[in-house]
């Protein structure tokens, strides 16, 4: 039988009644999506995708953004506690 | 192995949702299985029995599939419920009482729902976790710079997580070394057992007791016309030193939307093996766990009120001590299931945020990184999992370390560094590509965009405040 054609039902004989034997490549592959198989994620990656200006800008815009606050949260932090009795 | 799916590298990705049995190639794959793929094989298998089941008997069918699928969700608000929010929550209702806070922090807990469900949606349609997709559509450099202010942010919160369990411990008059020790022992034992579906459970199962503050609350006899009155108009508003009332705004903010909830309820919804047609269980999950926080929040505003209306300075208190000061209005048992609750909000985050570093980490290396993998299989993401465990709980036992400027500071961060993290995160579910049509909605982008701008303007607030402290004299 192809893998393709098998269900769950068809693949049983597992431990319990019903229930597919997971050990077998066929149960297991008519359960999963393909691209939820760890090896076919492993072989395939999404690319890089092309980053517009505006979207330049916004993110360098945030990464300024946190490094100003980050340092002013030190200051801040610092001034509590020295200021604390 | 140059697999048939490296097509995809060309930016020409599609998401599938057929059964690999359908794919051409699955014979090929059929070789290359893994036991992490047969343990969510299993997973998968019980669900598509339960959609059976709905399908014969609704009501009982409808709740085995969202009993399966529920986890994530939960997990990630309940987590999300951890020592120092509960901290900022007390601190909250004693300062400030039953007022204007309420409803804030409802609002809060709805920015989080709205982020939350939009990583729903990429882990189930793209399968992947969310630095492995920030890496692969941005480049390395974005990566890192993402997942720099995961680390950081990530290892600050899990060091006050422990003070949390030491505090939380140290009112029963544990040790600060075998407290910490228990919490070790508590996150080391949730991934014993090689499989995501019993850490799930069994970290579910822990979470469930953030509902302490409820009776704590209760205990402390609350006046339930005053919280309609304040849900209803936001009043009365908080009065006081206007620096204190902002950084406690953005610690509240900070206890609800964070990084590390993005990264970790992605990756855990691959975990889980979810698929595109689970979305809707999905959104389900991630509202319940919205709704259980959101309750459990508010229970620790009112549980700590008596202080409020008692006029004790709360200004200095720790967490055990919010339980010491309360004893004479909620009793001893009160105080102690208020401390029980905070040293099981410590334990219920360290598990989720140490996950969600390895899973980061896993995820940009491409090493395994599934809690269905045994340990000799993925030992690069139990070292990391357990290593920034060990680590923020051996520097909460040495002596002079600078705790108090971590708890200062955690929450804050984590309102700051959250701007980027929603930046990348609507940009990848409105990415054609990854998305296939689960891409945001018109009025999904809308809110993403208001809460976005409302953590820019709550962060300048506080830069501005920073700088110009004798400009809030005026409000």
């Amino acid at each position: 039988m192809n893998p393709a054609d098998a269900t769950p039902e068809e693949l049983g004989g597992g431990a319990k009644a019903g229930a597919p034997d997971m050990d077998d490549p066929r149960a297991v592959l008519s359960v999963l999506e393909a691209d939820q198989i760890v090896a076919a994620k492993q072989g395939t990656r999404f690319g890089r995708r092309k980053l517009s200006s505006g979207e330049r800008v916004v993110l360098w815009g945030l990464r300024v953004y946190v490094v100003i606050m980050l340092v002013l949260v030190v200051i801040s932090a610092f001034r509590v506690i020295h200021s604390a009795p | 192995m140059n697999h048939p799916w490296t097509k995809l590298s060309n930016g020409s990705a599609r998401p599938t949702t057929a059964p690999a049995a359908d794919s051409p190639h699955a014979s090929d794959l059929a070789g290359l299985l893994t036991h992490e793929d047969a343990d969510r094989a299993r997973d998968r298998w019980k669900v598509g029995r339960a959609r059976r089941e709905e399908g014969r008997s609704k009501g009982f069918g409808r709740f085995l599939v969202l009993w399966l699928l529920v986890g994530p969700g939960v997990l990630v608000f309940l987590g999300e419920n951890d020592a120092p929010s509960m901290l900022s929550y007390s601190a909250t209702g004693a300062r400030f009482g039953v007022g204007f806070f309420i409803p804030f922090v409802v609002l809060t807990f709805l920015m989080g729902l709205v982020v939350q469900e939009m990583t729903v949606r990429l882990g189930a349609v793209t399968h992947r976790g969310h630095a492995e997709l920030i890496f692969d559509r941005f480049g390395k450099f974005w990566g890192f710079f993402s997942l720099g202010d995961l680390v950081l942010g990530n290892f600050l919160t899990l060091v006050t997580e422990f003070i949390g369990i030491r505090a939380g411990l140290g009112f029963f008059g544990v040790r600060p070394s075998v407290a910490v020790g228990v919490g070790l022992l508590v996150v080391f034992a949730a991934i014993t057992t090689g499989r995501y579906w019993t850490w799930e459970r069994i970290t579910l199962g822990l979470a469930i007791f953030n509902g302490l503050f409820v009776p704590a609350a209760l205990l402390a006899r609350p006046d339930w016309h005053q919280v309609g009155h304040a849900l209803l108009t936001w009043t009365p508003l908080p009065h006081g030193n206007s620096f204190d009332i902002l950084v406690l705004l953005l610690a509240d903010i900070g206890a609800t939307v964070t990084p590390w909830m993005i990264f970790f309820q992605q990756s855990a919804v691959v975990d889980k093996g979810m698929q595109p047609r689970d979305i809707s269980a999905g959104r389900v999950d991630t509202l319940l766990g919205a709704v259980l926080a959101t309750i459990f929040a508010i229970a620790t505003i009112l549980a700590t009120a008596p202080l409020f209306h008692h006029g004790i300075d709360a200004s200095q208190f720790q967490a055990a001590q919010f339980a010491q000061a309360l004893r004479p209005w909620i009793g001893r048992a009160g105080a102690a299931l208020f401390a029980l609750g905070i040293f099981e909000a410590g334990i219920v985050a360290a598990i989720a945020i140490s996950t969600s570093s390895a899973y980061a980490f896993g995820e940009v290396l491409g090493t395994g990184h599934s809690l269905n993998q045994p340990m000799r299989d993925a030992w690069p993401f139990y070292s990391i999992l357990l290593g920034s465990a060990v680590a923020a709980a051996a520097l909460v036992l040495i002596p002079h370390a600078p705790l108090e400027f971590i708890v200062l500071i955690v929450n804050v961060v984590a309102v700051l560094a959250m701007p980027p993290a929603l930046a990348f995160l609507v940009m990848l579910v409105n990415d054609r590509d990854v998305m296939g049509d689960a891409v945001n909605g018109a009025w999904a982008n809308v809110a993403a965009v208001v809460v976005t701008v409302l953590l820019i303007v709550a962060g300048l607030g506080f830069g501005v405040a920073t700088v110009f402290p004798h400009w809030l004299s005026w409000l």
